[in-house]
């Protein structure tokens, strides 16, 4: 549910890092807690938006939620595949990124969880609700 | 936090749980449309044990009552169910509710799950001075609601009682035997099953009460007898996207003593006013209704892309002319569609406003509480 290749973050998202640039989207718990995504709002290219701060938003019926950024950096892509089917969140969330961005600082990676550390995450906020 | 006698099973279903009204609730079981559209299309089963049951009887009842609320009950039929709404001393609307005529002078009160206690207090202070008993029979009665187009045909291959159109109308109840579950003795309908054709999802269908101890086997056997008819439990979520496309009023949410005091008339729903009787917040209603100053409760459908939600405000140019208190993308529209209240000329229908969505303006129209 949560592959190796990927860092993540405490608000459920996942980094792919590849040298200086990285692709970002939600994790699988993320959809499942959304349930129906349907709908995705992205940045314009070009936007630089700081680790930690929202850069989009994805929608389900019920609620909306805030996606922020694992690292710093420039938009370089955004997938607007997913902006006009928004269900593909919820089919495959990791081979549907919602960004690429240019890394600002590549170090700010080591802040962010890996695979096994994200399991445990999500294990203790399955727990807590 | 507290439980439904279906708690267990809906956990077992692998539901996803939240805290609503104090009760742990299913939220959803698998996703939101499906259980959305199986209600538009087929029929679907919700835990609805949540809400609140009050039996008001005695002598003074229909009197009492129909001074409580600004719905005439001295005029229903036995077994007749009217949509109506508590009303403060000065027409604010404290919960709305199903009140049913059991028997002359004996009533069942359905309030919301969040307001029963406060609705049962109400009443007992009320009662002051008339030969009324108000019983809170919450906590021993169970409730799943069966919506849908289909919902008559499972109920019926259930139940020994006819509960076709012709015999029990919409808003009206009944009693009946079901073939395999024999129904716990109860205050509210003997031994047996009590089936009234009500919901909240705009659909066809009913609400079905009984004891506790009934829910669990009552739960399973809707759910065999469904499969062939595409019956799907419902969870809360779908619940809420299914009343805001119709229209329906959410206590708490689009009406509130405290944080939205509306009366019946503002929030739309003056059709329950019954005006050739004596009813408290009367002449707050009617100079309302006479002075027609009033915001008033309205839909609106987003032709842009964005999903409104509760708080967005609505405008006119650079004027603010209204705000929502419900919002979600309706399943059955696939656009985003409101609820809120709309002040004067705009409330016309098919004036084009913007919403305010997450910061950005969104072409919308106003219509009728209505979408769908």
């Amino acid at each position: 549910m949560y592959p190796e290749d990927l860092k993540y973050t405490k608000s459920h998202e996942w980094a792919k890092i590849e040298g200086n640039k990285a692709k970002i989207g939600i994790t699988y718990y993320a959809q499942e807690q959304l349930n129906d995504i349907v709908y995705v709002e992205l940045p314009e290219v070009g936007t630089t938006i700081n680790k930690g701060e929202p850069f989009g938003v994805v929608e389900s019926v019920k609620s909306s939620s805030d996606v922020y950024m694992p690292l710093s950096g420039k938009v370089v892509a955004v997938n607007d595949m997913v902006v006009d089917q928004p269900e593909l969140l919820n089919e495959d969330p990791y081979q549907n990124w919602l960004i690429e961005i240019e890394l600002e600082n590549p170090d700010e990676a080591n802040e962010l969880m890996d695979a096994e550390e994200y399991t445990k995450f999500v294990e203790e906020e399955e727990k807590n609700h | 936090m507290k439980y439904t006698a279906l708690h267990d099973v809906h956990e077992k279903m692998g539901a996803k749980m939240t805290e609503f009204a104090g009760y742990h609730m299913p939220l959803w079981y698998t996703k939101i449309r499906e259980e959305h559209m199986a209600v538009r299309q087929a029929v679907g089963i919700f835990d609805v044990s949540h809400m609140g049951d009050l039996i008001i009887e005695g002598p003074d009842a229909t009197d009492f009552l129909s001074f409580a609320l600004p719905t005439d009950v001295s005029k229903k039929k036995i077994m007749q169910a009217s949509y109506s709404a508590f009303v403060n001393h000065r027409g604010v609307m404290i919960d709305d509710t199903i009140v049913t005529r059991l028997e002359e002078n004996r009533y069942l009160v359905v309030p919301n799950a969040a307001t029963a206690d406060i609705i049962y207090h109400w009443l007992y202070s009320l009662s002051a001075g008339y030969k009324v008993e108000v019983k809170n029979v919450s906590n021993k009665f169970s409730s799943i609601a069966v919506q849908g187009p289909k919902a008559e045909e499972v109920l019926q291959s259930m139940v020994d009682v006819d509960i076709s159109k012709d015999k029990v109308p919409f808003f009206h109840a009944t009693m009946g035997n079901m073939d395999e579950i024999k129904i716990e003795h109860n205050e509210l309908s003997g031994d047996l099953l009590y089936i009234s054709r009500t919901g909240y999802t705009g659909e066809d269908g009913f609400e079905l009460i009984f004891p506790n101890s009934n829910a669990i086997a009552i739960w399973n056997k809707l759910l065999e007898e469904g499969k062939d008819y595409g019956l799907k439990p419902c969870g809360l979520a779908s619940r809420d996207s299914l009343r805001l496309e119709k229209g329906l009023l959410l206590s708490g949410q689009d009406f509130d003593p405290h944080h939205e005091p509306r009366t019946p008339v503002e929030t739309g729903v003056s059709w329950i006013i019954s005006w050739d009787h004596e009813f408290l917040g009367k002449e707050i209603m009617e100079n309302m209704k006479k002075e027609k100053k009033y915001e008033l409760f309205r839909g609106i459908i987003l032709k842009g892309r964005g999903i409104p939600r509760h708080g967005d405000k609505i405008y006119v140019g650079k004027e603010q002319v209204g705000y929502l208190t419900s919002g979600t993308l309706s399943p059955v529209l696939n656009v985003g569609i409101g609820l809120g209240y709309i002040k004067r000329p705009y409330i016309k229908v098919g004036t084009e406003v913007e919403v305010e969505v997450r910061g950005k303006r969104i072409k919308a129209e106003v219509r009728k509480p209505r979408l769908v």
